[in-house]
């Protein structure tokens, strides 16, 4: 399905259950083209990372915005546990298309250092578990 | 002249005429940050209207014939709102028909002055200038009004303007540039057969174009000039190329190049247009001293060069100029992603307007987000489409 969507067109292989895929996306005709590696075991949720370019260096040392982990980049595509993304949906039509909206709207923020594309941010606990705690 | 053939020797690449679509979508927006509002162009309107009126209720007989309309920016639809403060300048001429060559500027002027003071509410508001009078409204705009006469040596209607010393006066055609100006503005460029099958393909043409009235030689003067603007806010503001030779050279040049060239786009062609500026200022060589012209085709003896005969650093600060603005525009073409393009846009024009034609650009994806009609398209990426891809709801989360 990845490798017939024009969108995510590129390579990876399957391997006892966890898909690596990486591809190349060009958000739109002005944008850059970067490299994105989406990691997928079945039974937990996809993941993101920007491979190439480094997104850190273009932010010139900014906090990069909706992301899991500045570095490997790790981008947040939607709201945990909201059904945005479940195990039924095809990673091309709904990861995928959100990777491009993503790296849209961060070209976007490097120059006017507002996110436009809306979001959620989680809340800050005790603890250091965003990822899991912030469903309210 | 070489544009269709040009894109054709290049084995196998395709003019990438999504993102030339894109760089002029985003031009225009710039544009429209430059336009005044419609409510301040008919705010500036009613004002002369108003003054036209106290003027023909003058017991003075030559005043009572007189006529004003405007002449600039206002008149040729090329105006942009000033980079600082609010007041944009209003350009008015003040057409005595009544009065013969042979009257002296300074009384004309003064005639002029006398009816304007003699109204309690622009007294407050007049301020006199060498050639014009000035009244102020304050926070708004300036109204200029220059008086001017008939010329009886034109037979193209032209008028006598008194020159910067009031001592005499001298040809000037506003109206006549003014349809001059018009009819450039009707001339249709010419599109390679690929371009115009590009532009109504609707994955490529992935939003809608942002309104496109003025037509691009109207937009093209307003990028010139502020490109002019922003260059000599960091140089010698003296040297700076006036707006009448700015808006002539890009109407020969968009009337040469839309009748003679073909197309790959329309970024192709304000790039040409731009690029073939100084071919149409004519160099004279007068006793091995060179010579400019960039006459006023509407009436004989109008040079909007002559400053540059007495003077070398104004067409030094021209060529200079215009250097800058070529090799901007080229630059932008061949730049990869929207912060870096925005960088040369800003630099070049100034965030003031770049910054929000950005926020316009990233607007018609959120518009077509929130609408669900976004979609991902092969060749493309992001587009309002009902083809490729479509993006579902998301909510961004994370940090």
């Amino acid at each position: 399905m990845l490798q017939n969507n024009a969108a995510s067109r590129g390579s990876g292989k399957v391997r006892y259950g966890r898909l690596v895929w990486e591809f190349e996306a060009k958000p739109t005709p002005l944008s850059r083209t970067y490299r994105l590696r989406i990691e997928y075991q079945e039974g937990s949720v996809p993941k993101v990372v920007v491979v190439d370019p480094d997104l850190r260096q273009l932010a010139d040392g900014r906090i990069l915005p909706h992301v899991y982990e500045q570095h490997p980049t790790q981008l947040c595509l939607y709201f945990p546990k909201t059904g945005e993304w479940s195990s039924g949906k095809l990673i091309a039509t709904s990861i995928v298309p959100w990777a491009y909206l993503w790296l849209f709207y961060f070209e976007e923020w490097l120059i006017s250092n507002e996110w436009k594309g809306g979001g959620e941010h989680p809340k800050m606990n005790n603890d250091n578990e965003r990822k899991t705690n912030s469903n309210d | 002249m070489k544009i269709e053939t040009k894109n054709t020797n290049q084995i196998g690449t395709q003019p990438d005429f999504a993102k030339k679509i894109d760089v002029m979508r985003l031009l225009g927006y710039v544009c429209q940050e430059l336009d005044l509002t419609e409510s301040q162009v008919e705010s500036a309107q009613s004002s002369y209207e108003a003054v036209g009126r106290w003027l023909s209720e003058s017991e003075t007989p030559e005043i009572r014939s007189a006529v004003i309309y405007p002449q600039g920016s206002i008149a040729l639809g090329t105006a942009n709102r000033p980079i600082r403060g609010n007041e944009f300048d209003v350009d008015l001429v003040c057409h005595l028909l009544a009065i013969p060559a042979t009257a002296d500027p300074v009384i004309v002027k003064r005639l002029v002055g006398d009816r304007l003071r003699e109204n309690e509410r622009y007294r407050g508001m007049l301020e006199e200038k060498q050639r014009c009078w000035r009244l102020n409204y304050a926070g708004q705009y300036h109204l200029d009004i220059t008086p001017s006469i008939v010329n009886p040596r034109c037979s193209n209607g032209g008028e006598l303007v008194p020159d910067r010393m009031l001592s005499q006066w001298k040809a000037t055609n506003p109206k006549g540039y003014c349809q001059w100006f018009a009819q450039h503005t009707s001339i249709r460029p010419q599109f390679t057969a690929a371009f115009a099958e590009a532009r109504i393909r609707a994955d490529v043409q992935p939003f809608p174009e942002p309104q496109e009235k003025k037509g691009m030689l109207r937009q093209a003067v307003q990028i010139c000039k502020r490109h002019r603007d922003i260059y000599f806010s960091m140089h010698d503001q003296d040297f700076a190329p006036v707006s009448i030779i700015i808006t002539t050279l890009v109407a020969k040049s968009y009337a040469h190049c839309a009748t003679n060239g073909v197309y790959a786009s329309e970024l192709d062609l304000l790039i040409d247009v731009v690029r073939m500026m100084p071919t149409f200022i004519e160099v004279e060589n007068r006793g091995g001293i060179r010579y400019y012209v960039v006459p006023n085709e509407t009436t004989s003896g109008e040079n909007f060069a002559d400053k540059w005969n007495a003077d070398p650093r104004l067409p030094a600060g021209f060529f200079e100029w215009h250097s800058v603005l070529s090799e901007t525009l080229g630059e932008i073409e061949s730049q990869s992603g929207l912060d870096v393009m925005g960088r040369t846009l800003s630099t070049g024009f100034g965030e003031a307007v770049v910054k929000p034609a950005i926020v316009q650009f990233a607007n018609s994806v959120s518009s077509a987000r929130s609408s669900g009609q976004l979609s991902i398209v092969p060749g493309i990426g992001l587009a309002a489409s009902p083809t490729g891809v479509r993006v579902a709801r998301n909510t961004f989360f994370g940090r």
